[in-house]
């Protein structure tokens, strides 16, 4: 499917490039954003396959900026892989609530879980929900771990969780639906830092069993 | 350097300036004022340009003194402001160094200018406020015996009494077609029902109880997102996302409330009636350049 420019109210389009999880879909999301950005229309919004693209409305036409887009778009036809992502390690007491629960629907022991979990590098692919919460896709294949029903008010800051293929830290207390295995003390997010987020996209997570 | 001292805090009130845009790629939400046109025309009434921070008060009353004369205004629906006696709100009042001002009346947002803006230092690029994150210059909600340090004044005594017209509202409120309206198998009933405002609802959106909608599909790939987009979560009751929303959502999004009205879905009372209109892109374009032409018309 070719990618569609949707209108998202007078001030934003959002360019849907696809519809799945892929490095060189989000690569090329976050790209398109980087150039947005740079010719000064607006700020941009990259996520797994989508980037939503914002202006003025009182200061660009939508025609225009939706040229702008559709320029954007041709030149970054191909793959663009993300570039100079690290590796950042992230120490894990697997002692979370949801952690035999997800073993049990995995068909694995505790332990297995917790191998399976530390033994990849999750690629980062774009940061969204809350300040500094960088989805991480690409986990194990054998970990069945369907949001919750119904979130839990609470969960707290630290929290290393899994979710339909995904996994994060979250970086500070927030309602959420992930099943929890575990909590780091790394700091994710920190709103006094030069770069406030810890993880960029393009980074990968490597958990580290404590 | 002057100062202003807060006396009674309200609620939940707090610096605001324009929003944080920044930060959007590292998750942090825009904040800013949840009704944007009334925070402007407060700035606008005291000779502020926009970018400049003024204060978002939730929980009227408010009681504040400065400790030095300026031009202040309050703005919000039915907000009056009463010095040495009560002047209508949406009007700009000289306030003498040391006298009592309150804000009053029963807007969920209120703001109130002052010229020069409020001084604080700017976080992550702006002076606003976000109080899930503690992210802002005083990352909590305001408290009595806090001191605002606010810049020099762009204006005086001579600019007394300007005012502005706000617009009545009806509970009419404007969309354009969502992103996913398409997914939606009711699209329709959102416009052609009538939606309460539930007590849930605030700064990170404006939630409704009336006719359920469902989308096809199953859960979408998150998107970014922005204020006034109306997401249908599985429960299937809308949420109008306001200032403090996630960056971005995985949610479909069924409409998008026009920036002109958006603030009138902010300010909505839990309980109060909305419907909600589709109109064409450029009808959005156009009734805001309205707003911003009524704005304008304050610079004297």
């Amino acid at each position: 499917m070719p990618p569609r420019l949707v209108r998202f109210g007078e001030a934003a389009l959002l360019v849907e490039l696809e519809q799945r999880i892929d490095p060189l879909v989000a690569a090329r999301a976050a790209e398109m954003a980087d150039r947005w950005e740079s010719l000064g229309l607006g700020m941009a919004v990259p996520t797994y396959a989508s980037v939503l693209l914002r202006w003025d409305p009182l200061a660009l036409g939508a025609a225009e900026a939706e040229r702008a887009a559709r320029g954007i778009l041709a030149s970054s036809r191909g793959a663009i892989p993300f570039r100079g992502g690290r590796v950042i390690e992230v120490p894990t007491r697997y002692d979370g609530p949801d952690r035999e629960d997800v073993a049990h629907a995995s068909g694995l022991s505790v332990e297995e879980l917790v191998r399976a979990h530390t033994s990849r590098d999750h690629l980062a692919y774009f940061i969204g929900f809350m300040p500094g919460f960088a989805y991480c896709a690409g986990i194990d294949e054998r970990i069945v771990a369907p949001r919750l029903a119904s979130p839990r008010s609470r969960v707290p800051a630290g929290s290393v969780a899994v979710a339909d293929g995904q996994t994060a830290v979250y970086p500070a207390d927030s309602p959420g639906g992930w099943r929890i295995l575990g909590h780091t003390e790394l700091v994710v997010f920190d709103a006094v830092r030069d770069e406030p987020a810890l993880i960029r996209p393009g980074d990968r997570l490597r958990f580290v069993a404590l | 350097m002057t100062t202003l001292r807060i006396l009674a805090p309200g609620l939940r009130s707090t610096i605001q300036d324009r929003g944080r845009l920044g930060h959007l790629r590292h998750g942090v939400p825009p904040s800013g004022p949840a009704d944007a046109l009334a925070f402007e025309a407060a700035q606008r009434l005291v000779g502020n340009d926009a970018s400049e921070a003024a204060i978002e008060i939730v929980g009227l009353p408010f009681r504040c003194a400065l400790d030095a004369p300026r031009l202040i205004a309050a703005t919000g629906p039915g907000v009056r402001v009463r010095t040495r006696g009560t002047v209508a709100g949406a009007t700009s009042v000289f306030a003498r160094g040391g006298e009592e001002i309150a804000v009053e009346g029963s807007a969920r947002f209120a703001y109130l200018a002052v010229s020069g803006g409020i001084a604080a230092p700017e976080r992550l690029g702006s002076r606003s406020t976000y109080l899930p994150a503690r992210i802002g210059p005083i990352p909590r909600p305001l408290a009595a015996g806090d001191e605002l340090p606010i810049g020099p004044a762009r204006c005086g005594a001579d600019r007394a009494g300007s005012t502005i017209t706000l617009r009545v509202p009806d509970g009419r409120i404007r969309v354009t077609s969502g992103p996913h309206a398409g997914r939606f198998r009711d699209a329709a009933a959102f416009l052609s029902g009538t939606y309460r405002v539930s007590e849930r609802s605030d700064r990170m959106g404006t939630r409704l109880e009336g006719p359920r909608l469902g989308a096809a599909g199953g859960e979408i790939l998150s998107v970014g997102v922005l204020a006034g987009a109306v997401q249908v979560p599985q429960g299937g009751d809308p949420i109008v996302l306001l200032a403090d929303h996630q960056t971005t959502g995985g949610y479909p999004i069924v409409a998008v409330v026009v920036a002109a009205d958006l603030g009138l879905v902010a300010q909505a009372s839990p309980g109060e009636a909305l419907s909600f209109y589709e109109v064409r892109v450029e009808d959005a374009v156009r009734a805001l350049r309205e707003e911003r032409r009524r704005l304008d018309a304050i610079a004297l």
